[in-house]
């Protein structure tokens, strides 16, 4: 997200009789006209084509050296009985698939709770919101 | 020997004044300050309800969700004691919830948008209303977090919602050439499947830079030169390091979710244009009922504001409302002139449908 900073403070002229005033003003005249054509600038389809291709020849560059390095260390942590990166993500997506279910029996539990608190007649039970079961399958999550 | 004292004066000043420019650059200072406490987790979110300044009997009954976007901290809302929208709220006797993401790791690298809307928004909304003791519910949705707050009143319209406040939402990108994002990720330049096989989640550091890219010569020159200026005056140097803590301190993007950002929104426009499928359930604005608020943001370069005006006429809510306000994407909800202007109007519209 761009930064919009609150700078409310004083203008770049400053205060009178300031000796710099006059090459403040004129610092921000040229920022100014330079930050407008900087804007337009970036609004070409020219500039999205170049920053394209540049991230695309640095993928492209990069990817090699991303696999061998992968595959390196996956063999070491084999080597070395340790999980891999991959032994770990799936601990943790299955990790949040318990928590879920936990999140939907503590819902459960509130509702009971809720009922056992209210008189009979005047009991309005709550129900939880049902929520659709979590999706289990591999790759989802 | 006086020119030379005099020259070594001058000297020493700025060498203090550059002293204190780099240290206030890198200061990170205390943000989110009001008390909350956390009632909620799952994954990586989390669920605080702010702490109640007011008596029961003076606050309003409908409480109010907070929902911020995916990949920027959600205490932009709280900024600072005296300077903080929440702060704020709770001073008018808002029963107030935020939802915080938190920060995405690999194995969330395939959340998507149904993810967010259809297991972890529902399940944060219950906690709130059991909680709260309520079955009706407000929420606010900025920026990302406001087309969460959309898709999710569209496809659970019957959860309870009453009242939808939407910031700066980036919701129609029919109007490709006013939109700069639109013309970076077009396909023809940026193929987002190469790019999120390489990295999994879009990293902050990427995002930080496209958002800054928009006006660079704003972003990397002219706010650290507005700081120089103002080094001696505080409160601009208070806001500013509050600010600044905030700007550097982005999350990634889950890759599933900057998938469809990119092709289903930025290139097809398939939430506007009624094709948008959501775990195999359409996403139909006209099921939105809930009295609603746009809130737009006429200096806003990330989110123009024709990205926000459609809406309107695509909900069947018959209290609806479009509030456009001087002040740029951030600026309008954190900048000096928020609490005179976009602060009061959400409130003033807000509390009579709170009661």
């Amino acid at each position: 997200m761009a930064d919009e900073r609150a700078t409310n403070g004083k203008a770049a002229n400053g205060e009178d009789g300031d000796p710099m005033a006059a090459f403040r003003e004129l610092r921000d005249t040229y920022l100014n006209a330079w930050s407008k054509s900087m804007v337009d600038a970036v609004n070409t389809e020219a500039y999205a084509k170049a920053s394209g291709q540049m991230l695309d020849a640095y993928l492209s560059v990069s990817s090699p050296l991303r696999e061998i390095m992968e595959k390196t260390m996956l063999q070491a942590l084999q080597q070395l009985s340790m999980p891999s990166r991959a032994d770990v993500i799936s601990l943790a997506e299955r990790l949040t698939n318990v928590e879920m279910k936990l999140d939907d029996m503590d819902a459960k539990l509130d509702t009971l709770t809720d009922f056992r608190k209210q008189p009979a007649s005047a009991a309005r039970v709550r129900k939880p919101a049902a929520v659709a079961p979590p999706n289990t399958r591999k790759g989802k999550r | 020997m006086v020119e030379a004292a005099v020259v070594a004066d001058q000297f020493a000043v700025f060498a203090e004044k550059l002293t204190d420019f780099s240290k206030t650059v890198t200061a990170k200072v205390s943000i989110a300050q009001t008390p909350k406490e956390l009632v909620w987790t799952l994954n990586k979110a989390k669920l605080y309800r702010y702490v109640p300044v007011l008596p029961k009997e003076k606050r309003h009954p409908v409480p109010l969700l907070l929902i911020f976007a995916l990949m920027n901290r959600p205490y932009i809302l709280d900024l600072r004691p005296g300077h903080s929208f929440v702060e704020f709220m709770v001073s008018q006797g808002y029963d107030l919830y935020l939802l915080d993401w938190g920060s995405p790791g690999p194995e969330d690298k395939n959340l998507k948008f149904d993810d967010y809307t259809l297991e972890y928004m529902p399940r944060a909304i219950r906690k709130m209303k059991a909680i709260s003791g309520v079955e009706e519910f407000s929420m606010l949705g900025w920026c990302i977090g406001a087309i969460l707050a959309t898709v999710y009143s569209a496809l659970r319209a019957e959860d309870g919602l009453r009242n939808l406040i939407l910031l700066t939402a980036p919701l129609d990108f029919s109007n490709k050439q006013g939109i700069t994002f639109a013309k970076w990720v077009d396909e023809r330049f940026f193929d987002v499947d190469k790019v999120l096989a390489a990295v999994g989640n879009m990293p902050a550091e990427m995002i930080d830079y496209g958002a800054r890219a928009l006006k660079p010569v704003d972003n990397y020159v002219l706010n650290y030169l507005k700081l120089w200026d103002n080094l001696d005056n505080p409160h601009v140097v208070e806001g500013w390091k509050a600010m600044n803590t905030w700007v550097t301190d982005n999350v990634p993007l889950a890759g599933g979710v900057f998938r469809q950002l990119i092709v289903d929104l930025y290139r097809n426009d398939r939430l506007m244009r009624g094709e948008w499928m959501i775990r195999g359930e359409r996403v139909d604005l006209s099921r939105i009922r809930a009295n609603l608020l746009t809130v737009i943001a006429e200096g806003d370069h990330i989110t123009p504001p024709c990205q926000s005006e459609a809406i309107l006429s695509k909900v069947s809510s018959k209290d609806k409302e479009l509030f456009r306000t001087p002040g740029g994407h951030i600026g309008i909800m954190a900048g000096s002139g928020a609490h005179k202007i976009t602060w009061p109007h959400l409130e003033h519209w807000l509390g009579p449908r709170s009661k």
